[in-house]
């Protein structure tokens, strides 16, 4: 594979990433309200104290460069709302339960989907595509908001096998991790199930078959291979997803993720904290997505003799 | 045959599930106290402090000159005893000798006045500074108008601290409660900064001190070693709890011994399943709607009183609510002790009375069929606001009244407020057991949070005179005159006091219900 | 190719799904008429009552009834649905149609612009949009049709670059057709197909997102509701009042489910691929 594109790309994902920030920054700012509003209303003298304290009498632009500066540096600055915390903590606490939850949760829609959509493609039309099709279909349609509450109800509440929410071991990623998933490994099941059938009309596994190739090892070294490329360049997207769909997953199950902060640093205006949260989640996208490019330039061989 | 495999199945999923768990946290032993905390505290600075979930954490780690009871009365804390001069603008505050910080250094009254004007200080940017303008030259040195030093607070010697006012205010101690007035530890602040509030440098005068706060889960406590007399549970966690529901469902799932706050819609299956641990105690606060004054036709009284007389608070409590909240009798929260609480001038109509009155005062302001009114209502975010606002609305319906429900985040909401955009809009206050912290929000003088721009030069002129009393009791007398004059202006619609639906679990011991919602932690016993 | 892909003949299935969208429809547009209570009335003597002869649908917490709130809610979501759709299916068809049939350079940059957007995190962006704007419907419409318009976008660029060499393209340039033509009457109709299946697809997606958003706060102002905000409503008082998840919650599933599988039997029929 030719990497003379790499640096270039990487100079894209730059620009890319500024691009967000500022966006951010900017639709921040826009938004009414000031993170000093509040049921207590604040003596003027009182709130010029603060607003001085936080920079926030500066010109927007100054502000601006400031925060870059600071950014530079690793700094996410002090957040407004967590007072006895940087975002840099916030984050750091928060960062590895999005990350757990996301990533059971991937693995579990991998899992799923791909083992649904073998067997509904073993035999396309039997009753067992069907059914699975057909509960892949529901897992699209009943969003986590409707099936989350009912899952900690049964589950928590009135069976006591799983905690009811919080974190601290994985038993508390059980629920979290299926909610999130579940949409996923139905899209997964579709897929997988799409990209066999297709693969196996391919001419050089007729002939693979004509040899007489067993079932087993026909599908583990000629279909599954060739199968993945669309799986995989689809990954990206889904990791990013799933990612971004802990947001109301960690609101549900009550966990102590970056997501849920997210809302609430965007409700109480903690500037620092929603940028924080924001600049992380894009850079892990970006880096999802610059690696599903990678891997798949390395797994599609077509793809290597059109560049 | 295949219900016993099913079973078989899910025994050894749960046998799977079981293994997964870990110990929870072997530092805390069996008589920890487990919290819950309806949300997460901002910071555990008590001078930067800003919401109620923190005052709950502080009282725990942080001893000021008075303090609550179990009962949440008002007791000496790290004060013993005090006294007032014949002018009421001097206090002396004695000592207990055996004041001691969490580290073995010794408490004095030098650190209580370093303490406030820390609070008072620009730098400090503390929201809540204005608690302590009642001490002389606060709110200039707030303003930046003058240096710290010139606080009305002065060290006699190690065990005597005396406090000079501004005004003669009678309800000092009972603004001493607040963690505005606690003292916070100079020897460490100036050696650590701002970090002092991080675990490792920790260092406070109350029954705990801070063990560790995970963002988002918990705040742990333990047991201060130099606090006498000792607290009785070894240690204490406070759960940050994200929601009602999340609360309510880990209170039955066993993890916690108390919550604050479970879903409305739950309280009556609440009390027949849950009657023993179901804790209903009204808070001192006033959930109101208030009319601009400034814009037409809210500028008419006719059209106000119209609107206020035709909702029925008790109806919005009891059938629509149902959540245990206090209809409001007038705008002075029920509970405010010491204080003849005055009848709104309609209170002894009957609802057809009062929508027949309503139609005539909209008549005579020109608003009938052919005529409607149109009134756009706004309210915030959370909480019952919803519920309480739609009901509201259904009332002026009935009148032929056209509503527009406008709801905003909390944020905007009390933006909007402040800047007085707004016909009718819902707003709480919470406060303590005095008059004037509820009447002073009519005062046309009181700037944005008289967010309805009412003035009355009757009304203020009795507020100004009540403020100059020495005792209490002319004091309330005055603002008890205020009030009825200022009812009957309808500047305002009182609707309810919260009431806090809790769960204590029938075997936590020293849980005593009271109105200032206050359970400090060292009452409190797990058997 | 052919000029157009001959549909094959729909299967019973999408007959089944179909009928049973145009019962939904039905009950969405007509539904308010046949019971005496509006969205907002209010009944005093059954506040929170589960289903019976008098509420069909049970009422809500304030004593509205649920059987119009979620008819009403149901225009409101497919509205916001469509009209989004709309907007991304405006916005996606012709770019794609002119990246794709131009290619080159164009194509490469116009492309690079679309994965550019893939990978901002947009629930966040939506977020602080709808925040930006206040509960505004509209916004809602905007901000999830400006979502959704790449997958659209993508799907007829592949569609366009496969018709750019067909020989009836190649025929009308030959004849000097400019090239707005040629991409306004071979290359779009081409891609109309496709773009119908995805906007099927789109349409179910919205519905979801929109209710995510409600569930966090940001759903359309009361007292208009959407199938979302009731599902949201209905979600913190599950115990107390079941049905008022339950039922607008299948409501919601039940279309996005026919909606999804109806998309995917269309791009069956048309055998379309997303790459």
């Amino acid at each position: 594979m030719s990497v003379h594109w790499l640096p270039r790309r990487v100079l894209t994902l730059m620009g890319t990433f500024v691009g967000i920030i500022t966006l951010i920054f900017v639709l921040l700012r826009l938004i009414p309200g000031g993170p000093f509003d509040g049921e207590r209303a604040l003596p003027p003298e009182v709130e010029a104290n603060l607003r001085s304290a936080y920079h926030l009498d500066e010109p927007l632009p100054a502000q601006y460069l400031r925060y870059l500066g600071r950014l530079v540096h690793g700094d996410l600055g002090p957040s407004f709302r967590q007072k006895d915390f940087s975002v840099n903590e916030l984050v750091g606490a928060g960062l590895p339960v999005s990350l757990g939850v996301g990533g059971a949760a991937l693995c579990l829609a991998l899992l799923l989907g791909i083992t649904a959509g073998t067997g509904a493609a073993m035999k396309p039309g039997s009753l067992l595509d069907t059914t699975l099709m057909a509960l892949s279909g529901l897992g699209l349609a009943v969003p986590a908001i409707v099936l989350a509450p009912l899952a900690v109800l049964v589950f928590a509440v009135l069976l006591h096998w799983l905690p009811a929410g919080g974190i601290g071991s994985p038993r508390h990623y059980v629920l979290p991790a299926f909610a999130a998933a579940l949409p996923y490994a139905a899209a997964v099941a579709r897929l997988w199930r799409g990209a066999v059938l297709e693969t196996l009309t391919e001419p050089h596994l007729l002939t693979a078959r004509a040899k007489g190739v067993g079932r087993v090892r026909l599908y583990l070294r000629h279909v599954f291979p060739l199968a993945a490329v669309p799986l995989v360049s689809w990954l990206g997207p889904m990791a990013a997803g799933l990612l971004t769909g802990t947001v109301v997953v960690e609101q549900v199950f009550d966990l102590p993720g970056i997501g849920r902060y997210f809302v609430q640093a965007a409700i109480n205006r903690d500037y620092t904290l929603v940028m924080g949260v924001a600049i992380v989640y894009a850079a892990l996208i970006l880096s999802f997505n610059f690696l599903t490019d990678l891997v798949y330039g390395w797994l599609d061989p077509r793809l290597k003799v059109h560049a | 045959m295949n219900t016993f495999r099913f079973s078989a199945l899910l025994r050894r999923l749960r046998t799977m599930l079981a293994l997964l768990s870990f110990a929870a946290l072997p530092a805390f032993g069996a008589d920890t106290l487990n919290l819950g905390l309806p949300g997460e505290p901002a910071t555990l600075d008590p001078h930067r402090y800003n919401l109620r979930i923190e005052e709950t954490v502080l009282e725990d780690l942080f001893l000021g000159l008075t303090t609550f009871s179990a009962e949440g009365k008002l007791m000496p804390g790290a004060a013993e005893s005090w006294e007032t001069s014949e002018d009421g603008l001097t206090w002396t505050f004695h000592l207990r000798a055996d004041n001691r910080w969490s580290d073995g250094t010794p408490l004095t009254a030098a650190d209580f006045v370093w303490s406030f004007q820390r609070l008072l200080n620009p730098r400090t940017a503390a929201s809540l500074a204005y608690f302590m303008y009642p001490l002389r030259n606060a709110e200039a040195i707030s303003r930046g108008e003058a240096p710290v030093t010139a606080l009305g607070a002065e060290a006699r010697d190690d065990a005597t601290l005396v406090l000079t006012l501004e005004k003669p205010y009678p309800h000092l101690p009972e603004r001493l409660l607040y963690p505005t007035a606690f003292p916070v530890p100079r020897h460490v602040i100036e050696k650590v900064g701002d970090s002092w509030v991080k675990p490792q440098n920790w260092v406070s005068n109350g029954a705990y001190v801070l063990h560790d706060w995970k963002p988002q889960q918990n705040v742990q406590l333990v047991r201060n070693r130099h606090f006498q007399p000792p607290p009785i549970a070894g240690a204490v966690i406070y759960h940050s709890l994200a929601s009602a529901q999340n609360a309510y469902n880990r209170y039955r799932a066993g993890d916690l011994d108390a919550i604050a706050g479970f879903p409305a819609g739950e309280l009556e299956t609440v009390k027949a399943s849950r009657g023993a641990e179901l804790r209903l105690s009204p808070q001192l606060s006033m959930m109101y709607l208030v009319f601009n004054t400034r814009r037409p036709p809210f500028d008419d009284r006719r059209v106000r009183e119209a609107l206020a007389i035709v909702v029925r608070p008790d109806i919005l409590t009891d059938r629509v609510m149902r959540t245990g909240d206090l209809p409001a009798g007038s705008f002075v929260p029920s509970m405010v002790e010491n204080y003849e609480h005055p009848a709104l001038p309609h209170a002894s109509l009957s609802l057809a009375e009062r929508q027949q009155r309503a139609k005539q005062l909209l008549a005579a302001a020109g608003y009938g069929p052919d005529k409607p009114l149109h009134v756009t209502l706004r309210y915030a975010d959370g909480g019952d606001g919803k519920r309480v606002n739609l009901a509201t609305a259904a009332f002026w319906q009935q009148l032929g009244i056209k509503v527009d429900l406008h709801q905003a985040e909390l944020k905007v909401h009390y933006a909007d407020l402040r800047q007085g955009d707004f016909d009718v809009a819902q707003a709480g206050w919470l406060g303590e057991s005095n008059p004037e912290h509820y009447l002073g929000l009519l005062h046309g003088r009181t700037g944005e949070t008289n967010y309805g721009g009412y003035a009355n030069a009757a009304v203020d002129a009795l507020i100004d005179q009540a403020r100059e009393q020495k005792a209490i009791a002319p004091r309330h007398a005055l603002l008890h005159d205020a009030e009825m004059l200022a009812m009957q202006d309808y500047p305002v619609l009182p609707l309810y006091s919260l009431t806090v639906r809790r769960l204590v679990r029938a075997e936590l011991r020293g849980w005593i219900d009271n109105t200032r919602d206050a359970h400090p932690a060292r009452f409190l016993q797990r058997p | 190719m052919s000029h157009r892909p001959a549909p094959r003949a729909l299967s019973p299935l999408a007959i089944v799904l179909s009928a049973l969208l145009l019962l939904l429809v039905t009950y969405v547009v007509a539904g308010p008429w046949l019971v005496d209570f509006g969205p907002e009335d209010v009944d005093w003597d059954a506040l929170e009552s589960p289903p019976d002869a008098r509420h069909w649908f049970g009422t809500d917490l304030v004593g509205r009834d649920l059987f119009t709130r979620i008819a009403h809610g149901g225009r409101l979501s497919l509205t916001i649905a469509l009209t989004a759709t709309l907007i991304s299916v405006l916005i996606g068809v012709p770019y794609g149609a002119i990246a794709g049939y131009l290619g080159g350079r164009l194509d490469q940059v116009m492309m690079r612009f679309v994965d550019t957007l893939y990978s901002l995190p947009f629930v966040l962006v939506v977020i602080l949009l709808v925040m930006v704007v206040g509960r505004n419907t509209y916004v809602l419409f905007a901000a999830l049709g400006a979502v959704y318009w790449l997958d659209i976008a993508r799907i007829v660029r592949g569609q366009a670059l496969r018709v750019r060499h067909a020989a009836f393209v190649e025929a009308a340039r030959a004849m000097g057709a400019t090239t707005p033509w040629i991409v306004w009457r071979h290359v779009v109709p081409n891609v109309s197909g496709p773009a119908l299946v995805y906007a099927t697809l789109t349409v179910p997606g919205i519905i979801l997102a929109e209710s995510f958003l409600s569930f966090l706060g940001l759903g359309v102002q009361e007292p208009q509701a959407s199938w979302g905000v009731l599902v949201a409503d209905g979600a913190g008082n599950l115990e107390s009042a079941p049905w008022t998840l339950l039922i607008p919650g299948t409501f919601l599933s039940v279309t996005v489910w026919s909606l999804n599988l109806l998309g995917d039997r269309l791009r069956d029929a048309l055998d379309v691929r997303a790459r």
